[in-house]
């Protein structure tokens, strides 16, 4: 299937260019034949791209492994689900799937946007083609996926273990899907600086795709985390990675975005800032791409080792000067409509909370970066670990969420002082009960105490506005209160969901405090014995040794090793941990040999049990436990999260639709009677 | 082989495709977008009438001093400050209609509107083309006089 | 962060114990062989005090592994068995808390054998104090040139700006917002 794939690449290269070049003269004329030449292009993009994956997930599955790649990330051995997801489980596979969604996308975007919005459709098709093939240009110059051997290996090396875990299954591509749709925001953005139309409009035609993007962004970044806890083995789940911070980087550009959205819809501000906001965050999503791939940061000299680093340094410069220029000659047409009613307002607010949630963006991108900063100026290299990000980053994470709490109970356009007091004392109070609570059991670490003492402010502050809320709508409409809470929530999707996804986050500042309070133990036991450790509640846990099984597995050699657990002397359960050695369908070793963590997850805490290796080759084993509180509630504030999102992309909402209409009727009336549509 | 063939009846398929709206050169594709529905009657988005947004910022700070975020003297200057936007917008508006009335009595205007008043419309296939006809000559059901 | 609690009481209690535990692990013989002892991972000697020893894993998480997988030692020696820098340097670790180094001592060590690098985090000292504060202080002037700045222009003369009071409207004015009101349901 290669030939097939190979000739789809080719034409999709092709069509990217005739797209971005139909596009764009389409509509700079106004030509319908061009611009419906250059919708049409985006849904061929799809229809030959996805002939392109169909192409390389047969190869997959049929183990044609004289396809270098295939040989590579696949083996006949390799389940099922897994031959598939090698799709995207090497460099140039993924690079092929980024493409591809992007291209159906983009063609979602052509098909869905509203008629009103069509005046951008040309451009954003030309912006989509132009990215869409410069991945495609990518694959084929620098990473061809249907590259062939020339020669035909009897088995392929087979997928890397750790990827070999249904959390990969479904992490990269929501991470993919995150990173992939800012594209489509930003194209809207290029199309309206070209179009020179730069109301709401555009934000209008893609405030579905923001919200989109952003809980993929937010799905993707949490599986991550997930798979790191389950899959890597040291018990934690974020270590501030270059990787890892990629996916942070646009998430929190996209969370100014989203934000800074409502201030130019209300009041016609912040036009400048959103344009550039949207340009950032594309800008980082291709910089995670360039990060994830060339190895420029973890070591300065494994550059060289793919040109694709080359491609994605050349697309981000180019890609960031077109946008500069392009914003700065519209720069006059970006001003500002209204101006600021008082200081202490939403708005206001949202100003600040943009400044740390931008701020914090640079701080990680500037830690990330530092140690090729270091190597320029001074010549050395230095090594920026954990330690220094959560120095740098945690006191503006606690300032972001004190201001989760604020900004809610502060008005739009002008909140008075004195009625500030009020809407404080309620939150302030649970705050100050918590932190005096935290006091007395002697909370040791200072800042986890201000977290939590803080979670509870905004969780106080969101409460109260679902209160107040519901009381005011039962006192303005007279409805009860079921009723009113329903309106509440359904006439305001956008703020009430929202402040759902401030709960969730919440929720994840709560678990991280847990990190604080991890308890490790090593011990090496022989069958029969025990080990005890106290985990932060004060509970003690016993594990006792039960022994090792070892035993053949479909492409793995497993050893496990299970301990007896106990707490406060009550029988707990059993946890396995593995260590699997996975080998070719020869029965040769394929990888170093991995290891399964056991974990026993609730609420309260986590037990984490791994199983290091065999003592001298006996069955006395070395094992690693720890005891992680909270770390559940990582996984519920993702929920929440989610669930608050999808509160705010449910369609309709907002005043409803018929009765906008309504208060149109003047507007549309004259439509018709000018001549204009019918 | 096969394969081969298969890839350039891809190609052809995607090149004909694209390249169709430009070699036939029709003028009956309208803008792009979801432009098949008929949705010029889409709901215009709040933010895009002057109007609507003032109305708007009326409701929240009314809804803003029944939460009690909002002190009456606050609250009594912005409602007059939005009140007095909204009744310009409302006025404006006005106007355009009046314009529109105005425009009306143009005769080119009068023509296109006698034309249109007598087309028939079916309740299943839309306007028709035959000016009198009583049935529709696509389904055949009844026609109605358009409502104007 | 250094936590050097009754570091050396613990020092000699553990090197007190740590030969009875080798000797007694290497003479076991009541502990079966595995079936396939090749299987799991790399050999590995029995846990001494030394593995658990919160000095030593605070050390060791102040330092880097070098074996390019961007952990720290205690980390790596903990997560990925199948490293053989980080237990060569937990060992070495070790051999410097036998020399009954301090953590300072022991970090200098690491930086005059291995360079900067060895540190996870950068040392606070010289530019890496830009490295510790450029967010920080840039974060701060933004905030405070954007606060001057809201103040400045927010703090116009309100109550001129808002001109008439609601009771300005005539009834007819009134009748008709309010009548557009109640269309706009919400």
């Amino acid at each position: 299937m290669t030939v097939l794939g190979q000739l789809a690449l080719w034409l999709a290269l092709l069509l990217g260019v005739w797209g971005a070049v139909v596009g764009y003269l389409g509509g700079r004329r106004g030509d319908l034949a061009l611009i419906q030449s250059a919708r049409r292009t985006s849904y061929a993009l799809a229809g030959i791209l996805t002939v392109a994956v169909v192409a390389l997930l047969t190869a997959l599955v049929k183990n044609d492994f004289n396809v270098a790649y295939v040989a590579s990330y696949s083996s006949r051995n390799l389940p099922l689900a897994y031959k598939l997801s090698a799709l995207y489980g090497g460099q140039s596979g993924s690079l092929l799937f980024w493409a591809f969604v992007l291209s159906l996308f983009a063609a979602a975007a052509q098909w869905l946007t509203a008629r009103r919005y069509a005046y951008l459709l040309p451009y954003a098709a030309a912006v989509t083609s132009v990215v869409t093939a410069f991945f495609v240009a990518v694959a084929l110059f620098a990473a061809n996926p249907f590259e062939r051997l020339d020669f035909i290996p009897m088995d392929g090396r087979g997928l890397n273990p750790q990827l070999q875990n249904p959390g990969m299954v479904i992490h990269p591509p929501m991470l993919y899907l995150g990173y992939i749709s800012i594209t489509i925001p930003f194209a809207f953005a290029v199309a309206a600086l070209f179009t020179r139309r730069l109301d709401v409009g555009w934000l209008h035609a893609i405030r579905k795709w923001t919200l989109l993007s952003w809980v993929f962004l937010s799905v993707g970044i949490t599986l991550g985390m997930w798979w790191a806890y389950v899959e890597l083995g040291w018990g934690g789940y974020w270590a501030w990675d270059p990787v890892e911070n990629a996916s942070f980087l646009p998430w929190l550009t996209m969370t100014a975005f989203l934000h800074s959205v409502m201030i130019q819809e209300k009041r016609g501000m912040l036009k400048r800032w959103n344009v550039i906001l949207v340009g950032v965050s594309f800008a980082l999503s291709i910089f995670g791409t360039f990060i994830t791939r060339s190895g420029i940061i973890s070591s300065v000299h494994s550059f060289t080792q793919s040109s694709v680093g080359y491609f994605f340094l050349a697309f981000l410069i180019s890609g960031g000067l077109f946008m500069a220029w392009l914003t700065w000659s519209r720069w006059e047409l970006l001003q500002t409509e209204a101006r600021l009613e008082s200081a202490v307002s939403r708005e206001a607010s949202f100003f600040f909370n943009n400044l740390l949630l931008v701020g914090m963006a640079f701080s990680v991108l500037w830690g990330t970066m530092f140690p090729i900063i270091s190597e320029l100026v001074r010549g050395t290299q230095v090594t920026v670990g954990p330690p220094f990000f959560n120095q740098v980053n945690i006191p503006i994470g606690l300032a972001l969420l004190a201001l989760t709490g604020i900004g809610p109970l502060i008005a739009w356009r002008r909140a008075s002082p004195q009625n500030l007091q009020r809407h404080f004392l309620v939150p302030v109070a649970l705050a100050a009960l918590v932190a005096l609570g935290l006091v007395a059991i002697r909370l040791s670490d200072f800042y986890a105490g201000v977290a939590l003492t803080l979670a509870a402010f905004v969780t106080g502050t969101i409460v109260q506005e679902f209160v107040r809320g519901t009381g005011a709508r039962h006192r303005l409409h007279g409805e009860n209160y079921a009723l009113a809470f329903a309106r509440l929530v359904g006439r305001n999707r956008r703020r009430y969901g929202g402040y759902i996804v401030h709960l969730g986050i919440v929720t994840y500042f709560v678990a991280f405090t847990g990190q604080a309070f991890n308890q490790n133990l090593e011990a090496s036991l022989k069958p029969g014995e025990s080990v005890t450790m106290r985990s932060a509640y004060g509970d003690e846990y016993t594990f006792t040794h039960v022994g090792v099984s070892q035993y053949e597995a479909l492409n793995r050699f497993v050893s496990a090793a299970s301990v007896d657990v106990a707490r406060n002397g009550q029988r707990v359960g059993v946890l396995t941990s593995e260590k699997r050695q996975h080998v070719d369908s020869f029965g040769r070793p394929s990888f170093e040999p991995s290891t399964e963590a056991a974990i026993r997850s609730t609420l309260r805490e986590d037990l984490y049990v791994i199983y290091a290796g065999a003592v001298n080759g006996t069955e006395e084993a070395v094992y690693r436990f720890t005891i992680n509180p909270l770390v559940a509630w990582v996984w519920i504030g993702g929920a929440i999260l989610v669930f608050g999102g999808m509160i705010t992309l449910w369609p309709g909402g907002g005043p409803s639709e018929r009765s906008i209409q309504r208060g149109m009727e003047g507007y549309q009336a004259k439509l018709p009677a000018a001549g204009v549509g019918v | 082989m096969i394969e081969l063939l298969a890839g350039v009846a891809v190609a052809v398929a995607a090149l004909a495709l694209v390249l169709e709206p430009i070699l036939r050169r029709e003028t009956h594709w309208g803008p792009p977008g979801a432009g098949d529905a008929d949705d010029d009657f889409t709901p215009l988005d709040e933010s895009e009438s002057p109007k609507i947004r003032a109305l708007l910022a009326l409701k929240e700070i009314e809804f803003d001093r029944a939460t009690g975020k909002l002190s009456d003297e606050d609250y009594d200057q912005l409602k007059a400050e939005y009140a007095r936007a909204a009744l310009v917008a409302m006025d404006a508006e006005q106007t355009v209609k009046d314009g529109a009335t105005a425009v009306a009595d143009d005769p080119a205007e009068a023509l296109i509107r006698a034309a249109r008043a007598s087309l028939r419309v079916c309740s299943a296939c839309g306007p028709r083309p035959e000016a009198e006809a009583t049935f529709c000559s696509e389904c055949g059901r009844r026609l109605t006089a358009p409502a104007a | 962060m250094t936590a050097p609690i009754g570091r050396r009481a613990f020092l000699w209690s553990a090197v007190g114990l740590a030969p009875v535990a080798v000797v007694g692990a290497a003479q076991d013989t009541s502990v079966a062989p595995l079936w396939q002892p090749g299987a799991v991972g790399r050999p590995r000697g029995a846990i001494t005090n030394y593995e658990n020893d919160p000095f030593i894993i605070d050390v060791e998480r102040r330092l880097r592994c070098t074996c390019g997988c961007n952990l720290d030692i205690y980390t790596c020696r903990t997560t990925d068995f199948t490293c053989t820098y980080s237990p060569q340097l937990h060992r070495e670790v070790i051999g410097l808390v036998e020399q009954d180094k301090s953590g300072e001592e022991i970090l200098a060590a690491f930086v005059a054998k291995y360079g900067e690098t060895a540190l996870m985090a950068p040392p606070k000292q010289g530019f890496n104090w830009a490295g510790y504060l450029l967010p920080g202080i840039a974060i701060t002037i933004v905030g405070v040139i954007l606060a001057w700045v809201l103040l400045r222009r927010a703090r116009r003369p309100a109550t001129a700006a808002a001109g008439a009071d609601v009771a300005g409207l005539s009834a007819e004015e009134q009748a008709r917002l309010g009548a557009a009101l109640d269309r706009l349901e919400s």
